[in-house]
Parts: C-alpha cells; sequence; structure tokens
C-alpha cells in the first residue's frame, strides 16, 4: 500500500456506483454492435469467474502473492469497464495484468516467464511472442491512466482482526470473502474498508467451523438472515434503540457496538453484504463450460490470438 | 495533433495488421483529450530513459510544463521499463508542494507514454552547490531548502512510499524558489513486515550504512540518512562522503561519522556485507561536527547529528526532523523570493528529467552506473 486512500486515485476515479458502471458497459457495447451480436457471451458474473479461475492457475503456476492476484483482478476489471472484452484476447489481458501487478506490489517475473507460462496454460490462444504482452500492458497502463495502486481490504482486515478477537477460522474465511468479492464487482463500487468490515461481519455471524465457507454458505439464504439480524440491531443501536440485541454471542454484540460507534458507512455494510450473498447464490448456478467455449469462439473467430 | 507528430523518432512500430489494433484506436481516442490539452514543443534532450520536451498548455500558452516521454524499450520485448512505471505509480497518488506534480500522463500515437511534469526552470541544489563562483548562500538559505526537503520527504514517508535516491540534483527548484523532490524510479511502498526489499539502491555517495552492508528490512532511515547528506553538503559545497566503489564508500564513511560496531549498532555485524576497515574510527563527537559544520549553528549540527546516526533504528524520524528545534531558532529560513538562484533555463531541466536513476552521473563514476535488479527482488 502506498499513500492515502481517501485522496487516491482509487477513490477519486476508480469508485462508481452501478447506475455508472451499467452505463460504462452499456456504452461499449453499443459501440460494437455487430460484435456483440456475432458473439453473445454468458452472463458477466460468470464471465468474471471464469476470469478469476484463469487468473488464479497462472497465480499458481507462478507462486504470485494474492495481494498480486488481487491487483491484477483490480487491473483487469478496470480494464473491461474501458474496452468491450470481444476487442481483446482475455488471455492476454489476465497474462499482462499478471504481470503488471507483479511489478507493482514489488514480487516482479521475467516477462519471458510469463509468456512462457501463459503457453503452457492456453496453447492455442497465447502467443510466443514477449512483444505481445508487453503492448498488452502498455494498453492496460494506457486504460487505467496509469493510476496503479490498488487498495485493498486484507490491510483493514490484519488490522481489525485483534480488535474482534477473530480466530483463526474465522479470519480464515474473512480472507476469502474478500478473495472472493474480486469476482464481483464490489471493489469498483465499495471502499475496501467496506469490504473488510463485511468480510468480518460475515465471518462472525456464520461461526465456521474447520470446513470452512464452503459449508458455510451452503445455504445463501442463512447466510443472509444471519447477517441481516445482526446489521439491523446495528442501525438501531445507532438511531437510540441500542440494547435490542437478541441473544447474538459476545463477538457479534462487540462488532455491532463498534460499529455502531465508528463512522463506517453502514448503508454501504448492509449493500456489500447483499452483494456477497448475491454473488454465493450465483456462483452456484456457474458452469465453467460455456463461458470457455464463447471466449475461445470470438478469440478464434477473430484472430486475436495471433 | 501537430504536437506528436512532427519531429519524432519513431519508437515502437505498431504493426498496421496487429489484432490489437482496435485497441490501439481506442485508447488513441481516450488520449485525445489528455493529449490536446498540450502543445508540445521542440525536444529539448535525449536520455537512455526518456525524452524531454518542453510543452505549453494550450488553453494558457505561457504555462510551461517539461513532457517526458518514456522510450518503450526494444519494442516492448522486456514490457515497461521498471523506473517508468514506479515513477508513475507513485507520483500518481502523491500531491504535494514539495513533490513535483504530475500533471498528466497521455500516450501518444508511437504508443509511447507521455508524462507531463510541471516545468521547474530553475535547475537543482546541486548546480546551486557546485558554482561556488556566481552563487552566494548562507545559514537561512540551507535551512529553508532544508525545510522544503524534510517536508517533501516526511510526507513521502506519512504516505508510506520510500525514495530511495535522495541527493542535491534530484531536488528541483520551480520559478518561485520552491524546492520539489523528484525522480521517483527508484521509490517503492514500504515493504510488508519480513518481506525482503533490495538493497541496491540509492546514489552510492547518499547511501546509509545499512544499504552498504546489504541488508534487506529496512525504513525510511535510509532517506534520512541521505537527506542529512544533501544537508552536509549545502553547508561544505561538496559532498561529503563521495566513495568511487562501495568499498571505498564504506572506509571513507567510517573516517566520516565512525566506525558501526556491535556497541553502537546492536546488530550490524550480523548483516550480510558487514566489513569494516581496521583499526575502528570512533564514532565522531559534537565537536568533530559543529568544527566541520559550524556555519550550520548548534542546534543545526545537532539535527545532522541525529541524521547521520549510524543505527537506523536511532536515526531521526522524518517527523522529529519537522519538529526538531533548528527551525525555530535563527537564522530564519530565507523566503522563497529572496533565495539565491540562478538561471537554470531549460538545459537545466533536461538535465535533470533525463537522467537514470540511482546513478552518480560524474566523469570518474559514470562508467559504473548501477542498474536496479528488477528481475529478481525489489
Amino acid at each position: 500500500m502506498a499513500a492515502n486512500y481517501w485522496e487516491s486515485t482509487q477513490r477519486r476515479n476508480w469508485q462508481y456506483t452501478r447506475e455508472q458502471l451499467a452505463d460504462l458497459r452499456k456504452k461499449l457495447e453499443e459501440e460494437e454492435p455487430k460484435l456483440v451480436q456475432m458473439y453473445p457471451l454468458p452472463q458477466l458474473r460468470h464471465m468474471s469467474i471464469y476470469f478469476n479461475q484463469q487468473i488464479a492457475r497462472l497465480g499458481k503456476r507462478l507462486g504470485v502473492r494474492q495481494q498480486a492476484i488481487a491487483t491484477a483482478q483490480m487491473y483487469i476489471r478496470r480494464f473491461y469497464t474501458k474496452v468491450e472484452v470481444r476487442r481483446t484476447n482475455p488471455y492476454l489481458v489476465i497474462a499482462a495484468a499478471v504481470y503488471l501487478a507483479c511489478k507493482m506490489e514489488e514480487c516482479p517475473h521475467h516477462i519471458r516467464l510469463l509468456v512462457a507460462e501463459g503457453r503452457t496454460l492456453w496453447p492455442d490462444f497465447f502467443s510466443s511472442d514477449t512483444s505481445k504482452l508487453g503492448e498488452c500492458e502498455f494498453f492496460l497502463i494506457s486504460k487505467m491512466s496509469s493510476q496503479m495502486i490498488i487498495h485493498q481490504p486484507y490491510r483493514s482486515l490484519t488490522s481489525l482482526q485483534s480488535i474482534f478477537s477473530l480466530t483463526q477460522e474465522e479470519s480464515a474465511l474473512a480472507w476469502s470473502i474478500i478473495n472472493d468479492h474480486y469476482m464481483t464487482d464490489m471493489p469498483l463500487l465499495f471502499a475496501p474498508h467496506i469490504v473488510a468490515v463485511t468480510a468480518i461481519l460475515l465471518s462472525i455471524v456464520l461461526r465456521p467451523n474447520t470446513t470452512g465457507l464452503q459449508s458455510a454458505s451452503g445455504s445463501a439464504g442463512n447466510m443472509a438472515n444471519a447477517a441481516h439480524q445482526a446489521l439491523r440491531s446495528v442501525s438501531q443501536a445507532k438511531s437510540g434503540n441500542g440494547g435490542a440485541q437478541s441473544a447474538a454471542d459476545a463477538k457479534v454484540v462487540r462488532f455491532q457496538e463498534w460499529l455502531a460507534e465508528s463512522d463506517i458507512d453502514i448503508e454501504a455494510v448492509v449493500d456489500c453484504t447483499q452483494e456477497v450473498i448475491s454473488f454465493y447464490e450465483v456462483q452456484e448456478q456457474y458452469n465453467e463450460k460455456p463461458c470457455k467455449e464463447q471466449i475461445n469462439r470470438f478469440v478464434k473467430a477473430r484472430g486475436l490470438d495471433k | 495533433m501537430k504536437l506528436l507528430s512532427s519531429n519524432q523518432p519513431s519508437m515502437a512500430t505498431t504493426p498496421a495488421d496487429s489484432p490489437d489494433r482496435s485497441i490501439d484506436d481506442f485508447a488513441e481516442q481516450m488520449n485525445e483529450a489528455e493529449k490536446n490539452k498540450y502543445t508540445k514543443g521542440r525536444k529539448l534532450g535525449e536520455g537512455t530513459y526518456a525524452n524531454v520536451y518542453l510543452g505549453t498548455l494550450k488553453s494558457d500558452p505561457t504555462k510551461l510544463v517539461a513532457i517526458k516521454k518514456i522510450k518503450i524499450q526494444t519494442d516492448y520485448k522486456e514490457g515497461m521499463a521498471p523506473d517508468a512505471i514506479r515513477e508513475l505509480k507513485h507520483l500518481q497518488e502523491l500531491s504535494h508542494p514539495n513533490i513535483i506534480s504530475l500533471l498528466s500522463v497521455f500516450s501518444s500515437k508511437d504508443q509511447n507514454l507521455n508524462l507531463v511534469l510541471e516545468f521547474l526552470p530553475l535547475g537543482d541544489l546541486e548546480m546551486l552547490i557546485k558554482d561556488t563562483k556566481n552563487i552566494r548562500y548562507g545559514a537561512g538559505d540551507i535551512k529553508a531548502w532544508m525545510g522544503m526537503l524534510s517536508r517533501g520527504i516526511y510526507f513521502c514517508h506519512a504516505n508510506f512510499v520510500l525514495h530511495r535516491d535522495i541527493k542535491p540534483n534530484n531536488l528541483l527548484i520551480a520559478d518561485d524558489g520552491e524546492v520539489k523532490l523528484a525522480d521517483f524510479g527508484l521509490a517503492r511502498s514500504f515493504a510488508d513486515p519480513y518481506r525482503p526489499m533490495t538493497s541496491n539502491v540509492i546514489t552510492r555517495w547518499y547511501r546509509p550504512p545499512e544499504l552498504l552492508f546489504g541488508t534487506q528490512h529496512y525504513s525510511g532511515a535510509v532517506d534520512i540518512w541521505s537527506v542529512g547528506l544533501v544537508f552536509a553538503e549545502l553547508v561544505l559545497r561538496m559532498p561529503y562522503i563521495a566513495g568511487d566503489t562501495e568499498v571505498h564508500q564504506v572506509n571513507l564513511l567510517t573516517q566520516a561519522v565512525g566506525t558501526p560496531t556491535e556497541e553502537n549498532w546492536p546488530g550490524v555485524s550480523k548483516l550480510p556485507a558487514y566489513t569494516v576497515p581496521l583499526p575502528h574510527t570512533p564514532v565522531r563527537e559534537k565537536d568533530y561536527y559543529n568544527q566541520m559544520f559550524g556555519t550550520a549553528g548548534i542546534v543545526g549540527v545537532d539535527l545532522l547529528m541525529q541524521m547521520l546516526v549510524l543505527d537506523p533504528s536511532k536515526r531521526i524520524t522524518a517527523k522529529e526532523v519537522l519538529n526538531h528545534d533548528w527551525w525555530y531558532t535563527d537564522p530564519k529560513p530565507t523566503r522563497n523570493k529572496n533565495l539565491p538562484r540562478k538561471g537554470g533555463g531549460e538545459e537545466a531541466v533536461v538535465a535533470d528529467l533525463k537522467r537514470r536513476p540511482g546513478v552518480v552521473e560524474d566523469e570518474r563514476t559514470a562508467k559504473i552506473a548501477r542498474k536496479l535488479d528488477f528481475g529478481n527482488m525489489a
């Protein structure tokens, strides 16, 4: 992390409302009516999951830290608010984003290594010419107006976890919720600390057992209920009707009190919680096959892999 | 559009049949707005890392800017130059009167990045220090310059950025006399605890002992050491510790400041490259400094000594520097408009902007320029 979030380019230039985002994307599609018609794509949320899986594969091969992976995901998300996906080779964009993010997060890899790994992962869609990757890196930087410092929720989580005496399981769950939020528009909608607070809230109301999130999120509905109940009490406490807490455990009460006393935007936390929950619902219906096929189709048909 | 098309070496060739052509066009459109805000004037000079052009604001042609055009290394084969990335990354976020402002960034038609920087026409501190014939300055002037430098570096550290290349010729002077910290080509954010950073930063003469000894864990104290040496140089009007090699640098450092030992710096002997010449020189006392740096006054010497403490954990921090008594002691810092200056003009700007970071550009040492090893660790 560098610089101050409140004065950052992230806050000033890269945080949107849902309407703004929808407008941006609509505009991009309207500029390319033919492409859009010829190459239909699965819903954006599924595409994001697919992208994430590809980034994770590449990151794993390179042994990249989660922080750099998250930065790469942000770059990709920003990039595709400015460029219609069908004009690009997403595999090249993913590799360029990881390459750039590694430089940014001070864990650089050589460009040739990136290209070699790209070739291994996506042999039919990846050129062995390093200058392609360099060129794509340039477009990324240029599309992002060279604003490359990303503020992430991980640090807020690290500094808050002792306040709420999170157990190891709770921390791990909060951490993985933050990992997951990069598959959604949340990083473009909410400040990083809002996401961190939301992740903590969910982690304590869900009380993970050792098997972690998979079992906990088994029912997105339960998750929603628990989270909403906790947040409702916060709002009440804030508006002076305090003491209405149910038999929630001490940790939740403590969290509620802390949140109520803080200046954190509770509306945003409520909103963000809802986003997380609906993401897990969407994820249950995710199917890799159509994403892969439809992306590969336009990349091949348009010769973007050359 | 005429601003960028003429008179430029074509760096990166765009293959007309490139599939990325469409993005190229698109980027072009998006850039147009930014690009059109400026008229790019003649080329002022060419360096290894960037070319510098004089520019003016179209809406107000009296406003000058410096346009630093980053060369793309050999047709993108290696990706964007790390110096350029670091510079962009930090200047985009840091905005302070004592830090050079990045006004805008755009990519030009031949796909080079152009950094629009504020035009700082009065050269740099090094030029003033060196020009002993024409430029005279006193304690109040030094205090004014040091004050601006200290505020700039405090702001960097408060924002978790290490500059890692402070030296007089990276301290540029605006036409109102304000000193601005420039060249963020080696800057980085503070590392997370326990994560290593390269020790191969900061131009040798200004490099602190912990980096000379190869530590991979360091803090803002490295910059403070450099600030201390700039202070010393302002007083002496010559570099205080100017070694030809790293070994020579360590030798001179021990003579000038004292030998780092386990007594004055617990743990120093465990640093990877710790070697010191024998016999040991005791750490220099106040009398020594007073004799050498008397111009700065007794309180000024105290500040200097605290900046040049060998053990980085005991060295004064940027915040403490700002709270030091020296600023409240007579003489008062000179007002900017009364500071000595020289007509640096365009040449000075060019010299400053096209330099590579981390390098002493002096006759003897020009050949042994170090490069930041970006491929390995940063």
